[in-house]
Protein backbone atom coordinates (compact mmCIF):
# COMPACT_ATOMS: atom_id res chain seq x y z
CA UNK A 1 0.00 0.00 0.00
CA UNK A 2 1.57 3.26 -1.09
CA UNK A 3 1.37 6.41 0.94
CA UNK A 4 3.18 9.68 1.33
CA UNK A 5 2.83 12.03 4.23
CA UNK A 6 4.52 15.40 4.61
CA UNK A 7 3.99 17.40 7.77
CA UNK A 8 5.32 20.94 7.83
CA UNK A 9 8.31 19.95 5.72
CA UNK A 10 10.99 22.45 4.77
CA UNK A 11 14.08 22.12 2.65
CA UNK A 12 16.77 24.77 2.72
CA UNK A 13 19.99 24.73 0.73
CA UNK A 14 23.18 26.22 1.96
CA UNK A 15 24.86 27.79 -1.06
CA UNK A 16 28.59 27.38 -0.72
CA UNK A 17 29.50 28.25 -4.29
CA UNK A 18 29.96 31.92 -3.49
CA UNK A 19 33.30 31.42 -1.83
CA UNK A 20 32.56 29.78 1.46
CA UNK A 21 33.23 26.16 0.56
CA UNK A 22 36.87 27.11 1.01
CA UNK A 23 38.61 25.94 4.12
CA UNK A 24 40.85 29.01 4.07
CA UNK A 25 37.93 31.36 4.60
CA UNK A 26 36.32 29.21 7.27
CA UNK A 27 39.63 29.01 9.14
CA UNK A 28 40.24 32.73 8.76
CA UNK A 29 36.77 33.35 10.10
CA UNK A 30 37.25 31.16 13.15
CA UNK A 31 40.72 32.52 13.94
CA UNK A 32 39.77 36.15 13.58
CA UNK A 33 36.63 35.75 15.61
CA UNK A 34 34.41 36.10 12.61
CA UNK A 35 35.41 39.60 11.51
CA UNK A 36 36.89 38.32 8.29
CA UNK A 37 34.18 35.75 8.15
CA UNK A 38 31.42 38.06 7.05
CA UNK A 39 31.70 36.78 3.53
CA UNK A 40 31.43 33.20 4.72
CA UNK A 41 27.97 33.89 6.10
CA UNK A 42 26.41 31.06 4.15
CA UNK A 43 23.56 32.08 1.92
CA UNK A 44 20.65 29.80 2.59
CA UNK A 45 18.00 29.30 -0.03
CA UNK A 46 14.67 28.26 1.36
CA UNK A 47 13.56 25.93 -1.42
CA UNK A 48 10.51 24.53 0.32
CA UNK A 49 8.78 25.70 3.44
CA UNK A 50 5.87 24.42 5.47
CA UNK A 51 4.70 21.80 3.01
CA UNK A 52 1.80 19.59 4.12
CA UNK A 53 0.70 16.81 1.81
CA UNK A 54 -1.12 13.55 2.42
CA UNK A 55 -1.32 11.08 -0.44
CA UNK A 56 -2.67 7.55 -0.64
CA UNK A 57 -3.10 4.98 -3.35
CA UNK A 58 -5.10 6.26 -6.26
CA UNK A 59 -4.01 9.87 -5.83
CA UNK A 60 -2.73 11.61 -8.93
CA UNK A 61 -1.16 14.84 -7.82
CA UNK A 62 -0.29 17.62 -10.23
CA UNK A 63 2.22 20.29 -9.24
CA UNK A 64 2.03 23.61 -11.01
CA UNK A 65 3.99 26.81 -10.56
CA UNK A 66 6.59 29.08 -12.10
CA UNK A 67 10.19 28.12 -12.73
CA UNK A 68 11.95 27.99 -9.40
CA UNK A 69 8.74 27.57 -7.43
CA UNK A 70 10.08 24.38 -5.85
CA UNK A 71 8.36 21.70 -7.93
CA UNK A 72 11.51 19.80 -8.82
CA UNK A 73 12.93 20.13 -5.33
CA UNK A 74 9.71 18.68 -3.96
CA UNK A 75 9.95 15.77 -6.41
CA UNK A 76 13.58 15.17 -5.47
CA UNK A 77 12.72 15.26 -1.81
CA UNK A 78 9.94 12.72 -2.38
CA UNK A 79 12.45 10.57 -4.27
CA UNK A 80 14.70 10.60 -1.20
CA UNK A 81 17.53 12.72 -2.58
CA UNK A 82 17.17 15.49 -0.03
CA UNK A 83 16.34 14.77 3.53
CA UNK A 84 14.03 17.53 4.77
CA UNK A 85 15.75 20.22 6.84
CA UNK A 86 12.78 20.15 9.19
CA UNK A 87 9.40 18.54 9.45
CA UNK A 88 8.14 15.02 9.17
CA UNK A 89 8.26 12.92 6.03
CA UNK A 90 7.01 9.37 5.78
CA UNK A 91 6.71 7.33 2.66
CA UNK A 92 5.64 3.78 1.97
CA UNK A 93 6.07 1.85 -1.23
CA UNK A 94 8.68 1.56 -3.93
CA UNK A 95 9.55 4.65 -5.91
CA UNK A 96 10.34 5.18 -9.57
CA UNK A 97 11.64 8.56 -10.48
CA UNK A 98 11.35 9.77 -14.06
CA UNK A 99 12.73 13.16 -13.12
CA UNK A 100 15.64 13.15 -15.55
CA UNK A 101 15.93 9.77 -17.29
CA UNK A 102 19.03 10.69 -19.31
CA UNK A 103 21.04 11.40 -16.17
CA UNK A 104 23.73 8.84 -15.57
CA UNK A 105 23.95 7.49 -19.12
CA UNK A 106 27.57 6.54 -19.82
CA UNK A 107 28.49 7.82 -23.24
CA UNK A 108 31.31 5.33 -23.87
CA UNK A 109 29.30 2.29 -22.81
CA UNK A 110 27.06 0.44 -25.23
CA UNK A 111 23.29 0.48 -25.05
CA UNK A 112 23.22 -2.98 -23.43
CA UNK A 113 25.79 -1.94 -20.85
CA UNK A 114 23.81 1.16 -20.05
CA UNK A 115 20.73 -0.96 -19.48
CA UNK A 116 22.70 -3.01 -16.94
CA UNK A 117 24.13 0.07 -15.21
CA UNK A 118 20.84 1.94 -15.01
CA UNK A 119 18.91 -1.19 -14.06
CA UNK A 120 21.22 -1.92 -11.12
CA UNK A 121 21.17 1.68 -10.00
CA UNK A 122 17.37 1.68 -10.10
CA UNK A 123 17.50 -1.14 -7.58
CA UNK A 124 17.12 -4.28 -9.71
CA UNK A 125 19.32 -7.31 -9.32
CA UNK A 126 21.63 -8.42 -12.11
CA UNK A 127 19.35 -11.31 -12.97
CA UNK A 128 16.28 -9.11 -13.17
CA UNK A 129 18.08 -6.73 -15.50
CA UNK A 130 19.22 -9.58 -17.70
CA UNK A 131 15.66 -10.85 -17.92
CA UNK A 132 14.31 -7.42 -18.85
CA UNK A 133 17.09 -6.54 -21.30
CA UNK A 134 15.54 -8.12 -24.45
CA UNK A 135 12.24 -6.32 -23.77
CA UNK A 136 13.98 -3.02 -23.25
CA UNK A 137 16.06 -3.40 -26.42
CA UNK A 138 12.99 -4.38 -28.32
CA UNK A 139 10.93 -1.50 -27.05
CA UNK A 140 13.64 1.06 -27.73
CA UNK A 141 13.63 -0.01 -31.37
CA UNK A 142 17.34 0.65 -31.63
CA UNK A 143 18.06 -2.66 -33.34
CA UNK A 144 21.74 -3.39 -33.77
CA UNK A 145 22.63 -0.03 -32.26
CA UNK A 146 22.21 -1.42 -28.75
CA UNK A 147 25.66 -2.95 -29.15
CA UNK A 148 27.22 0.37 -30.13
CA UNK A 149 28.60 2.99 -27.74
CA UNK A 150 25.96 5.51 -26.78
CA UNK A 151 28.13 8.40 -27.96
CA UNK A 152 27.32 7.33 -31.53
CA UNK A 153 23.59 7.81 -30.92
CA UNK A 154 21.57 10.79 -32.01
CA UNK A 155 19.76 12.78 -29.31
CA UNK A 156 16.49 11.07 -30.18
CA UNK A 157 18.01 7.61 -29.93
CA UNK A 158 19.57 8.45 -26.60
CA UNK A 159 16.22 9.60 -25.27
CA UNK A 160 14.57 6.42 -26.55
CA UNK A 161 17.07 4.28 -24.72
CA UNK A 162 16.76 6.30 -21.52
CA UNK A 163 12.98 6.22 -21.74
CA UNK A 164 12.84 2.48 -22.35
CA UNK A 165 15.05 1.75 -19.37
CA UNK A 166 13.37 4.06 -16.89
CA UNK A 167 9.85 2.94 -17.72
CA UNK A 168 10.69 -0.76 -17.52
CA UNK A 169 10.16 -1.02 -13.77
CA UNK A 170 6.89 -0.94 -11.95
CA UNK A 171 6.64 1.04 -8.76
CA UNK A 172 4.06 2.04 -6.21
CA UNK A 173 4.98 5.70 -6.42
CA UNK A 174 5.81 7.41 -9.70
CA UNK A 175 7.52 10.80 -9.74
CA UNK A 176 7.65 12.76 -12.98
CA UNK A 177 8.92 16.12 -14.08
CA UNK A 178 6.92 16.86 -17.22
CA UNK A 179 5.45 14.12 -19.35
CA UNK A 180 8.08 12.16 -21.19
CA UNK A 181 7.63 12.35 -24.92
CA UNK A 182 10.46 11.29 -27.12
CA UNK A 183 11.44 10.31 -30.60
CA UNK A 184 9.71 10.35 -33.92
CA UNK A 185 5.99 9.95 -34.56
CA UNK A 186 6.05 6.13 -34.37
CA UNK A 187 7.93 6.03 -31.13
CA UNK A 188 5.90 8.82 -29.57
CA UNK A 189 2.73 6.79 -30.01
CA UNK A 190 4.39 3.75 -28.46
CA UNK A 191 5.86 5.82 -25.64
CA UNK A 192 2.53 7.41 -24.94
CA UNK A 193 0.93 4.00 -24.49
CA UNK A 194 3.77 2.84 -22.26
CA UNK A 195 3.49 5.97 -20.11
CA UNK A 196 -0.23 5.36 -19.67
CA UNK A 197 0.46 1.78 -18.57
CA UNK A 198 3.12 2.79 -16.11
CA UNK A 199 0.94 5.52 -14.68
CA UNK A 200 -2.04 3.18 -14.47
CA UNK A 201 -0.03 0.58 -12.57
CA UNK A 202 1.39 3.00 -10.04
CA UNK A 203 -0.44 3.64 -6.80
CA UNK A 204 0.50 7.29 -6.53
CA UNK A 205 1.53 9.69 -9.26
CA UNK A 206 3.19 13.04 -8.63
CA UNK A 207 3.58 15.03 -11.82
CA UNK A 208 5.12 18.48 -12.11
CA UNK A 209 4.18 20.27 -15.29
CA UNK A 210 3.73 23.61 -16.96
CA UNK A 211 0.90 22.32 -19.07
CA UNK A 212 -2.54 22.90 -17.53
CA UNK A 213 -4.11 20.60 -20.13
CA UNK A 214 -1.86 17.69 -19.14
CA UNK A 215 -2.50 18.22 -15.44
CA UNK A 216 -6.23 18.40 -16.04
CA UNK A 217 -6.08 15.16 -18.01
CA UNK A 218 -3.87 13.06 -15.74
CA UNK A 219 -4.40 14.33 -12.22
CA UNK A 220 -7.20 14.30 -9.73
CA UNK A 221 -5.56 16.74 -7.31
CA UNK A 222 -3.62 19.92 -8.05
CA UNK A 223 -1.28 21.93 -5.89
CA UNK A 224 -0.14 25.36 -6.92
CA UNK A 225 3.32 26.28 -5.70
CA UNK A 226 4.98 29.65 -5.36
CA UNK A 227 8.33 30.47 -3.72
CA UNK A 228 8.55 27.06 -2.13
CA UNK A 229 5.09 27.20 -0.60
CA UNK A 230 1.78 25.70 -1.48
CA UNK A 231 -0.48 28.63 -2.26
CA UNK A 232 -3.69 26.88 -3.18
CA UNK A 233 -4.81 23.32 -3.19
CA UNK B 1 21.33 27.17 12.79
CA UNK B 2 18.35 26.44 15.01
CA UNK B 3 17.74 22.90 16.10
CA UNK B 4 14.89 21.39 14.19
CA UNK B 5 13.34 18.02 14.57
CA UNK B 6 13.53 15.89 11.44
CA UNK B 7 11.49 12.75 11.15
CA UNK B 8 11.78 10.59 8.14
CA UNK B 9 11.18 6.92 7.61
CA UNK B 10 13.33 6.81 4.48
CA UNK B 11 16.73 6.82 5.98
CA UNK B 12 17.14 4.19 8.58
CA UNK B 13 19.67 4.12 11.33
CA UNK B 14 23.22 4.90 10.31
CA UNK B 15 24.31 1.29 10.55
CA UNK B 16 21.56 -0.03 8.29
CA UNK B 17 22.17 2.85 5.90
CA UNK B 18 25.81 1.78 5.77
CA UNK B 19 24.91 -1.87 5.36
CA UNK B 20 22.43 -1.09 2.61
CA UNK B 21 25.28 0.28 0.52
CA UNK B 22 27.72 -2.41 1.54
CA UNK B 23 25.60 -5.42 0.74
CA UNK B 24 24.80 -4.33 -2.83
CA UNK B 25 28.09 -5.75 -4.06
CA UNK B 26 26.62 -6.29 -7.52
CA UNK B 27 26.08 -2.54 -7.95
CA UNK B 28 29.44 -1.32 -6.75
CA UNK B 29 31.45 -4.03 -8.44
CA UNK B 30 29.69 -3.38 -11.73
CA UNK B 31 30.16 0.38 -11.43
CA UNK B 32 33.83 -0.09 -10.57
CA UNK B 33 34.30 -2.56 -13.40
CA UNK B 34 32.76 -0.12 -15.87
CA UNK B 35 34.98 2.67 -14.53
CA UNK B 36 37.99 0.63 -15.58
CA UNK B 37 36.58 -0.82 -18.80
CA UNK B 38 35.32 2.53 -20.07
CA UNK B 39 38.57 4.30 -19.30
CA UNK B 40 40.48 1.91 -21.54
CA UNK B 41 37.75 1.15 -24.04
CA UNK B 42 39.38 2.91 -26.96
CA UNK B 43 42.89 1.67 -26.31
CA UNK B 44 44.08 -1.53 -27.86
CA UNK B 45 45.76 -3.10 -24.84
CA UNK B 46 43.11 -1.95 -22.40
CA UNK B 47 43.81 -2.40 -18.69
CA UNK B 48 47.07 -4.18 -19.56
CA UNK B 49 48.39 -0.61 -19.70
CA UNK B 50 48.13 -0.57 -15.91
CA UNK B 51 50.54 -3.49 -15.79
CA UNK B 52 52.82 -2.16 -18.49
CA UNK B 53 53.28 1.34 -17.16
CA UNK B 54 53.97 0.04 -13.67
CA UNK B 55 56.42 -2.50 -15.11
CA UNK B 56 58.30 0.19 -17.00
CA UNK B 57 58.55 2.29 -13.86
CA UNK B 58 59.85 -0.50 -11.65
CA UNK B 59 62.18 -1.82 -14.33
CA UNK B 60 63.65 1.63 -14.86
CA UNK B 61 64.05 2.55 -11.20
CA UNK B 62 65.32 -0.75 -9.82
CA UNK B 63 68.87 -0.86 -11.24
CA UNK B 64 69.36 2.90 -10.85
CA UNK B 65 68.29 3.14 -7.22
CA UNK B 66 70.07 0.00 -6.16
CA UNK B 67 73.38 1.45 -7.39
CA UNK B 68 72.54 4.86 -5.86
CA UNK B 69 71.95 3.28 -2.47
CA UNK B 70 74.73 0.75 -3.00
CA UNK B 71 72.43 -2.17 -2.23
CA UNK B 72 72.54 -5.53 -3.92
CA UNK B 73 69.96 -5.63 -6.71
CA UNK B 74 68.52 -9.03 -5.79
CA UNK B 75 67.70 -7.67 -2.34
CA UNK B 76 66.63 -4.20 -3.38
CA UNK B 77 64.53 -5.01 -6.43
CA UNK B 78 61.72 -6.91 -4.64
CA UNK B 79 61.68 -4.21 -1.95
CA UNK B 80 61.29 -1.47 -4.54
CA UNK B 81 58.75 -3.35 -6.66
CA UNK B 82 56.42 -3.98 -3.71
CA UNK B 83 57.03 -0.48 -2.39
CA UNK B 84 56.04 1.20 -5.63
CA UNK B 85 53.07 -1.08 -6.29
CA UNK B 86 51.64 -0.72 -2.78
CA UNK B 87 52.30 3.00 -2.69
CA UNK B 88 50.44 3.42 -5.97
CA UNK B 89 47.55 1.50 -4.41
CA UNK B 90 47.52 3.61 -1.21
CA UNK B 91 47.78 6.94 -2.91
CA UNK B 92 45.13 6.18 -5.47
CA UNK B 93 42.78 4.98 -2.72
CA UNK B 94 43.32 8.21 -0.83
CA UNK B 95 42.95 10.55 -3.79
CA UNK B 96 39.90 8.67 -5.07
CA UNK B 97 38.38 8.87 -1.61
CA UNK B 98 38.31 12.66 -1.92
CA UNK B 99 36.20 12.37 -5.04
CA UNK B 100 33.98 9.51 -3.90
CA UNK B 101 30.81 11.60 -3.66
CA UNK B 102 31.65 14.50 -5.94
CA UNK B 103 32.36 11.99 -8.71
CA UNK B 104 29.11 10.16 -8.10
CA UNK B 105 26.87 13.21 -7.95
CA UNK B 106 24.98 12.18 -11.08
CA UNK B 107 23.69 9.19 -9.12
CA UNK B 108 23.28 10.87 -5.75
CA UNK B 109 21.08 13.59 -7.24
CA UNK B 110 18.71 11.07 -8.80
CA UNK B 111 17.33 9.30 -5.83
CA UNK B 112 18.17 7.79 -2.49
CA UNK B 113 21.51 6.03 -2.41
CA UNK B 114 23.37 4.84 0.66
CA UNK B 115 26.62 6.77 0.38
CA UNK B 116 28.78 3.85 1.51
CA UNK B 117 28.04 2.34 -1.91
CA UNK B 118 30.20 4.94 -3.64
CA UNK B 119 33.07 4.48 -1.24
CA UNK B 120 33.03 0.76 -2.01
CA UNK B 121 32.90 1.58 -5.69
CA UNK B 122 36.13 3.57 -5.46
CA UNK B 123 37.79 0.88 -3.40
CA UNK B 124 36.73 -1.86 -5.82
CA UNK B 125 38.09 0.15 -8.72
CA UNK B 126 41.42 0.44 -6.96
CA UNK B 127 41.44 -3.26 -6.14
CA UNK B 128 41.02 -4.07 -9.81
CA UNK B 129 43.91 -1.75 -10.68
CA UNK B 130 46.03 -3.25 -7.93
CA UNK B 131 45.37 -6.77 -9.21
CA UNK B 132 46.76 -5.70 -12.57
CA UNK B 133 49.92 -4.42 -10.96
CA UNK B 134 50.73 -6.91 -8.21
CA UNK B 135 51.22 -9.68 -10.81
CA UNK B 136 54.48 -7.91 -11.69
CA UNK B 137 55.86 -9.04 -8.38
CA UNK B 138 55.75 -12.71 -9.40
CA UNK B 139 58.61 -12.52 -11.94
CA UNK B 140 60.54 -10.19 -9.63
CA UNK B 141 60.26 -12.61 -6.70
CA UNK B 142 61.22 -15.57 -8.87
CA UNK B 143 64.22 -13.73 -10.25
CA UNK B 144 65.37 -12.65 -6.79
CA UNK B 145 64.90 -16.19 -5.48
CA UNK B 146 62.56 -15.27 -2.63
CA UNK B 147 61.30 -18.29 -0.73
CA UNK B 148 58.01 -18.01 1.07
CA UNK B 149 56.79 -20.14 3.94
CA UNK B 150 53.88 -20.06 6.40
CA UNK B 151 54.50 -16.56 7.79
CA UNK B 152 53.40 -15.23 4.41
CA UNK B 153 49.84 -15.81 5.65
CA UNK B 154 50.22 -12.67 7.77
CA UNK B 155 49.42 -10.88 4.54
CA UNK B 156 45.75 -11.84 5.02
CA UNK B 157 45.09 -9.93 8.27
CA UNK B 158 47.29 -7.11 6.97
CA UNK B 159 45.22 -6.83 3.82
CA UNK B 160 41.98 -6.87 5.82
CA UNK B 161 43.31 -3.99 7.91
CA UNK B 162 44.10 -2.16 4.70
CA UNK B 163 40.53 -2.62 3.46
CA UNK B 164 39.04 -1.41 6.75
CA UNK B 165 41.27 1.65 6.73
CA UNK B 166 40.62 2.35 3.09
CA UNK B 167 36.86 2.24 3.62
CA UNK B 168 36.93 4.38 6.76
CA UNK B 169 39.24 6.90 5.13
CA UNK B 170 36.99 6.89 2.08
CA UNK B 171 33.95 7.89 4.12
CA UNK B 172 35.95 10.41 6.12
CA UNK B 173 37.73 12.14 3.25
CA UNK B 174 34.73 11.80 0.96
CA UNK B 175 32.55 13.73 3.41
CA UNK B 176 35.15 16.36 4.24
CA UNK B 177 36.23 16.94 0.65
CA UNK B 178 32.66 17.33 -0.55
CA UNK B 179 32.06 20.07 1.98
CA UNK B 180 35.47 21.76 1.74
CA UNK B 181 36.73 21.47 -1.78
CA UNK B 182 40.28 22.64 -0.96
CA UNK B 183 40.93 19.60 1.19
CA UNK B 184 41.38 17.53 -1.96
CA UNK B 185 44.38 19.70 -2.89
CA UNK B 186 45.78 19.49 0.62
CA UNK B 187 45.47 15.71 0.63
CA UNK B 188 47.15 15.41 -2.78
CA UNK B 189 50.17 17.39 -1.68
CA UNK B 190 50.42 15.57 1.65
CA UNK B 191 50.41 12.25 -0.20
CA UNK B 192 53.23 13.47 -2.43
CA UNK B 193 55.30 14.41 0.57
CA UNK B 194 54.50 11.17 2.39
CA UNK B 195 55.79 9.15 -0.53
CA UNK B 196 59.30 10.32 0.37
CA UNK B 197 58.79 9.96 4.12
CA UNK B 198 57.66 6.36 3.69
CA UNK B 199 60.22 3.67 2.92
CA UNK B 200 58.89 3.16 -0.58
CA UNK B 201 62.26 3.49 -2.28
CA UNK B 202 64.73 3.46 0.59
CA UNK B 203 65.38 0.71 3.10
CA UNK B 204 64.18 1.38 6.65
CA UNK B 205 67.44 -0.09 8.02
CA UNK B 206 69.43 2.71 6.44
CA UNK B 207 67.66 5.26 8.63
CA UNK B 208 69.83 6.73 11.42
CA UNK B 209 68.25 5.89 14.78
CA UNK B 210 67.31 9.48 15.62
CA UNK B 211 65.23 9.61 12.45
CA UNK B 212 63.29 6.44 13.27
CA UNK B 213 60.22 8.51 14.19
CA UNK B 214 59.59 8.70 10.45
CA UNK B 215 58.39 5.11 10.68
CA UNK B 216 55.49 6.14 12.94
CA UNK B 217 53.68 7.28 9.85
CA UNK B 218 50.73 4.90 9.33
CA UNK B 219 51.58 4.37 5.69
CA UNK B 220 55.07 3.18 6.64
CA UNK B 221 53.53 0.75 9.14
CA UNK B 222 50.96 -0.53 6.70
CA UNK B 223 53.61 -0.92 4.06
CA UNK B 224 55.75 -2.91 6.49
CA UNK B 225 52.80 -5.20 7.29
CA UNK B 226 52.07 -5.84 3.63
CA UNK B 227 55.54 -5.93 2.17
CA UNK B 228 57.57 -7.88 4.69
CA UNK B 229 55.56 -11.13 4.55
CA UNK B 230 55.76 -11.13 0.76
CA UNK B 231 59.52 -10.88 1.01
CA UNK B 232 59.78 -13.86 3.31
CA UNK B 233 60.13 -11.87 6.52
CA UNK B 234 57.99 -11.07 9.54
CA UNK B 235 56.67 -7.56 10.07
CA UNK B 236 57.66 -5.51 13.08
CA UNK B 237 55.39 -5.78 16.12
CA UNK B 238 55.44 -1.97 16.36
CA UNK B 239 53.74 -1.79 13.01
CA UNK B 240 50.85 -3.94 14.26
CA UNK B 241 50.40 -1.82 17.37
CA UNK B 242 50.73 1.44 15.51
CA UNK B 243 48.30 0.50 12.81
CA UNK B 244 45.85 -0.83 15.40
CA UNK B 245 45.76 2.57 17.11
CA UNK B 246 45.49 4.39 13.80
CA UNK B 247 42.66 2.14 12.56
CA UNK B 248 40.66 2.61 15.74
CA UNK B 249 40.94 6.38 15.47
CA UNK B 250 40.15 6.43 11.81
CA UNK B 251 37.10 4.19 12.09
CA UNK B 252 35.74 6.12 15.07
CA UNK B 253 36.06 9.46 13.33
CA UNK B 254 34.59 8.11 10.11
CA UNK B 255 31.65 6.63 12.01
CA UNK B 256 30.96 9.91 13.81
CA UNK B 257 31.00 11.95 10.61
CA UNK B 258 28.95 9.32 8.79
CA UNK B 259 26.26 9.27 11.45
CA UNK B 260 26.01 13.04 11.49
CA UNK B 261 26.42 14.03 7.87
CA UNK B 262 25.54 11.08 5.65
CA UNK B 263 22.33 12.67 4.43
CA UNK B 264 23.79 16.18 4.23
CA UNK B 265 26.27 15.23 1.52
CA UNK B 266 23.73 15.69 -1.26
CA UNK B 267 23.22 19.28 -0.18
CA UNK B 268 26.93 19.96 -0.61
CA UNK B 269 27.27 18.55 -4.09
Amino acid sequence: MASISLKNVSVSFPIYGAGSASLKKTLAASVTGGRFGKETGVTVVQALSGINIELRSGDRLGLVGHNGAGKSTLLRMLAGVYEPSSGEFTRQGSVASLIDPALGIEMDATGIENIMLRGLVMGMSKRQVERLTPDICDFSGLGEYVNMPVRTYSTGMLMRLAFSISTSVEADILLMDEWLSVGDADFTAKAEKRMKDVVAKSGILVLASHSPALIAKECNRVLHMEHGRIVEA
Amino acid sequence: MTEVQVHSNLHKSAISDWWEGTRRTDIWWTLAWFDIVLRYRRSMLGPIWLTLSMGVMIGGMGPLYSSLFGTELSRFFPHLALGVIFWGFFSSIVTDACNAFVGSSNYLKQGYFPISLFVWRGLARNLIQFAHQIVLYIPVALWAGISLSWPVLWIIPAFLILIVNAHALGLLLGLICTRYRDVTQIVTSIMQMLMFLTPVFWLPESLPSRAKYVLWNPFAQLLDLLRTPLMGGVAHIHSWIGIGVWTTGCVTLAALLFIKYRRRVVYWL
